[in-house]
Order: C-alpha cells, then structure tokens, then sequence
C-alpha cells in the first residue's frame, strides 16, 4: 500500500498528521512532509494511512494498493 | 458590471432569496435559516444587502469554488462587507504568488512544531484565570473569560507581553462592535489606538532587534517576501490581521463550546473520563459550531458555475456552516458525535487560504477545555433566556455559567 498527497491541494491543514502520528508528520511550514509525494505504508499501519486520508478536507490524500 | 444585473441573470436560473445575514439572532438562528436555504438549491441568489451575491450552499461546491482561486479571488473575503470599502488584510487579500510568497515566510511562526513553545505559557495563563473565577461560583465565559483569554494569546504569538491585554482589550471590543453594527467613529479611534500600539512596536524593533525566533516583528522585519525586505506599513497591517482574524474567532468558539458542555452533562461527563479525547471533541465542535459562516470571493472572470452565469465583478458568498452541516457529507449533521470519522470540516476553510492560526487555535481550545474540566467540572448555564447570537461572524454575546463552589 502507498499514501500520496496532492501537492497542489495539500494546504497544510494538518489533519493527517493529527489523526497519524505514528506515520505522518508536519514539516516546518506545517505541512505534511511527504507533500507532493508518495510513500509506501509500513506493515500495520494501513489503518492510519486510511484515517488520514479520509480526515483530509482537501481531498489530497489518496491511498494506492 | 450593477447589480440589478447580477440579480437579473439569476432570475429563472436560481431561487432568489432576501435575508440578511448581519443581524443578531437567537442562538443557532443563523445555522437553522442557511441549512434552510442550502436545501433549496446548491446555489442561490441574495439579494440584499447593498449588494447582492451569489451563495454557494453545498459542501461538494464550496469546495470546488475555494480550490478555484482563479475564478474566485481574494480580491474581496466576506460577502457581507462593503466590497468597495473593505479594509485591507495581509495574508487573506492576496493572491497567487503574492500569497504564497507571504504564506512562505509566515507559516513557520504558525506551524504546529513553532506554536508547541507557546503551550506552557498558553496553559498556565488558561489556569491562572480559571482558578481567579473558580471561587465566585459563576461568571459570564464569553465576557470574564474569553475575550481576554483570546486577547493574551494574540500577544503571546507576537511574542508581546501577555498584560498588555488588559490595557488593549476595551479597544479590541470597541474595534470588533464597530464590525458588526456599532459606531464607526468610535471604531475609528479604537483602531487609530491600536494601530499605534504596532506602530511603537515596530519601530522599536527596527532601533533594537530582539530574538527572532521569538518576537514576530522583528523576525519579519529580518525576513524576504521573494527578494524583497517586507515593508514596515505590511509588517503593521499583518499584525493588526492577525489580530482581526484570530482574536474574535477564538473567543467566539469557546463561548459555543462551552454553551455545548453546559447543556450537554452526557458530553461533558464523557471528557471528564476521558480527556485524551477533547481534541477529537474540538474538531467536532469546530464543524458543528463554525463562527465564519461564510468566505467571500470576488469572481475575477466570467464563469458558468454549474448552471449559474457569473460574471467578473460577482461577489460570491461559500456557505462553510452550510458545508458543515450537508446531509450530503455528513450523518445527521446537526448532531454533535466525537466519533465522526470522516470530519472533513471547513470551520478553517480549505484551498491555498486554511486559517493561519489553525493550529493555534485547536491547541488553545484544546487546553482550555482540559484545565476547566480538571477544575470546574460539573456547570450549567445560568439563564432559562435563550442566549443570543452576533450576525456576521457568530458569537454568543453572553454565555452566564454557574457551578457549585
């Protein structure tokens, strides 16, 4: 499984890296820091990747299988 | 491009309504009457006050409208206001790369791992005023405790000394009652007062720096916007922004979240067993009770959105309240429910222009509501009234809590 976010959505809301610690975390700007990319979810953390993308307000999380 | 001629492409194409926004209401009036309209078409046509606009009702389009900043620009922020006459605000009234620009050299000061610094001083003021009203046994949140609360955490993010609320709070009232229908001379001077304040603060800074890691004029006065120093005349407007949008805001969110506790004992007691959850509680208050019920926007060209013939000079009105509360997002939306998975709120708005201060204000609220419950755990509101609401941004004017003592 990978987790991307939209560059050009993503407006640091935060929301993602609130509700996924474990997984995701802000960069100085507060943004999340895999802005604009895309990573691979580690084992046992799909359920955060999910949780994160549905709290986004600006749809710019999409997970991949 | 008049009026009347905005009004008359809507006509056939949209319901057209008349109802102004701008006046007080009994609480959650404003909520109940925009959930109405939103229902008769996603969008409508306003047309009162001066100036008439387009409303845009449901979540999907709001959205699509707020991700669109092209068509629907900065140029105007509130479908309420005077659109020839508004003041102007440093970052909202920008646009494109100027706003990035902005946003680039300011979204440090505000990100979550900056504001952290300012916890252990946002929880102690939070305590120290908590246990000052504790012993009287009741006291009216919006007016003893709020307002001042939001005023010292607006200095505390400028980095200026926190007891300068008191002295700034009688012209922060008289500034925000000059908004939403007080008198404008008076607001006037207020203003001058305040803009003075800055002014003394900036040219202090200019003379003697102080660390720019924690005193924000002086960290703007070292920083670029592109390749250009940012000017002492924006430095003073971004502060007193700073202050316009954030300080009413937060004290309005605390009146509504604790009107909620108040006549919720089942929520309240919920948080007080388990307060690892108030900041799942925040981000449902923040959907349930948005204070800016609408972001305005100056339509920059010509557009068909969906169905409706806009043209440049169009003020367009995105319902954020109306977003909150659509069947269409959200199950029962007008019910509060901690456990809401998909919370994809817009009380900060979404696009290029989220709240600065969203992450101050979620750490603000969140510690507030903790160190209250530890202290004043069981209270109720102290009228049988129904309280009553500001139009234009919502506050709840008064908000008499009592408790046992």
């Amino acid at each position: 499984m990978h987790i991307a976010v939209n560059g050009s959505l993503c407006s640091g809301q935060g929301r993602c890296y609130m509700i996924a610690p474990e997984l995701l975390e802000c960069d100085d700007e507060g943004f999340v820091s895999i802005r604009g990319t895309s990573i691979e979810v580690p084992a046992g953390m799909e359920r955060a990747a999910q949780s994160a993308a549905n709290a986004c307000p600006e749809d710019a999380i999409s997970i991949e299988d | 491009m008049s009026d009347e001629s905005a009004q008359q492409r809507a006509e056939g194409v949209c319901p057209i309504i008349d109802i102004d926004y701008r006046e007080p209401r009994p609480a959650f009036g404003h909520y109940a009457s925009l959930n109405e309209v939103r229902e008769l078409a996603p969008i409508v046509y306003n047309k009162t006050p001066f100036k008439g606009y387009w409303m845009v009702t449901r979540y999907d389009l709001v959205k699509e409208a707020l991700q669109n900043p092209e068509v629907f620009s900065n140029k105007v922020v509130s479908a309420l206001g005077d659109p020839d006459k508004h003041l102007y605000l440093i970052p909202q009234n920008l646009d494109g790369k100027a706003h990035v620009d902005v946003r680039h050299v300011i979204n440090p000061w505000f990100s979550p791992g900056s504001i952290a610094r300012l916890k252990p001083l946002a929880r102690e003021r939070a305590v120290a005023m908590i246990e000052e009203l504790e012993p009287a046994g009741s006291c009216d949140l919006a007016v003893d405790f709020a307002m001042l609360y939001a005023t010292e955490m607006f200095l505390a993010i400028l980095g200026l000394p926190v007891d300068d609320g008191k002295m700034l709070l009688p012209l922060v009232e008289t500034v925000f009652r000059g908004f939403f229908g007080g008198d404008p001379d008076e607001q006037s001077d207020a203003a001058d007062e305040i803009k003075k304040y800055f002014e003394d603060v900036v040219s202090d800074r200019v003379d003697n720096p102080r660390d720019n890691t924690t005193d924000l004029v002086t960290f703007l006065l070292q920083s670029k916007m592109g390749d250009e120093p940012i000017s002492e005349q924006d430095i003073l407007t971004l502060c007193l922004t700073i202050m316009l949008a954030g300080l009413d805001t937060t004290r309005s969110a605390l009146g509504f979240i604790f009107q909620h506790l108040a006549t919720h004992e089942d929520d309240r007691q919920f948080l007080i067993d388990h307060p690892e959850r108030i900041p799942d509680a925040i981000e449902e208050f923040l959907r349930l009770y948005p204070l800016v019920i609408q972001d305005g926007r100056y339509v920059a060209q010509d557009v068909d959105f969906h169905g409706c013939p806009m043209k440049r000079g169009d003020i367009v009105w995105l319902g954020l309240s109306q977003a909150n509360h659509d069947p269409r997002k959200f199950d029962r939306p007008v019910e509060y429910d901690i456990d809401r998975e998909f919370n994809k709120h817009m009380a900060f708005a979404v696009g290029a222009h989220r709240c600065l201060g969203s992450h101050f204000a979620r750490m603000e609220l969140t510690l507030v509501v903790e160190e209250w419950l530890k202290r004043i755990p069981h209270f109720r509101l102290a009228t049988d009234e129904p309280l009553i609401e500001r139009g234009g941004q919502l506050m709840l004017k008064s908000v008499p809590l009592t408790w046992e003592v």
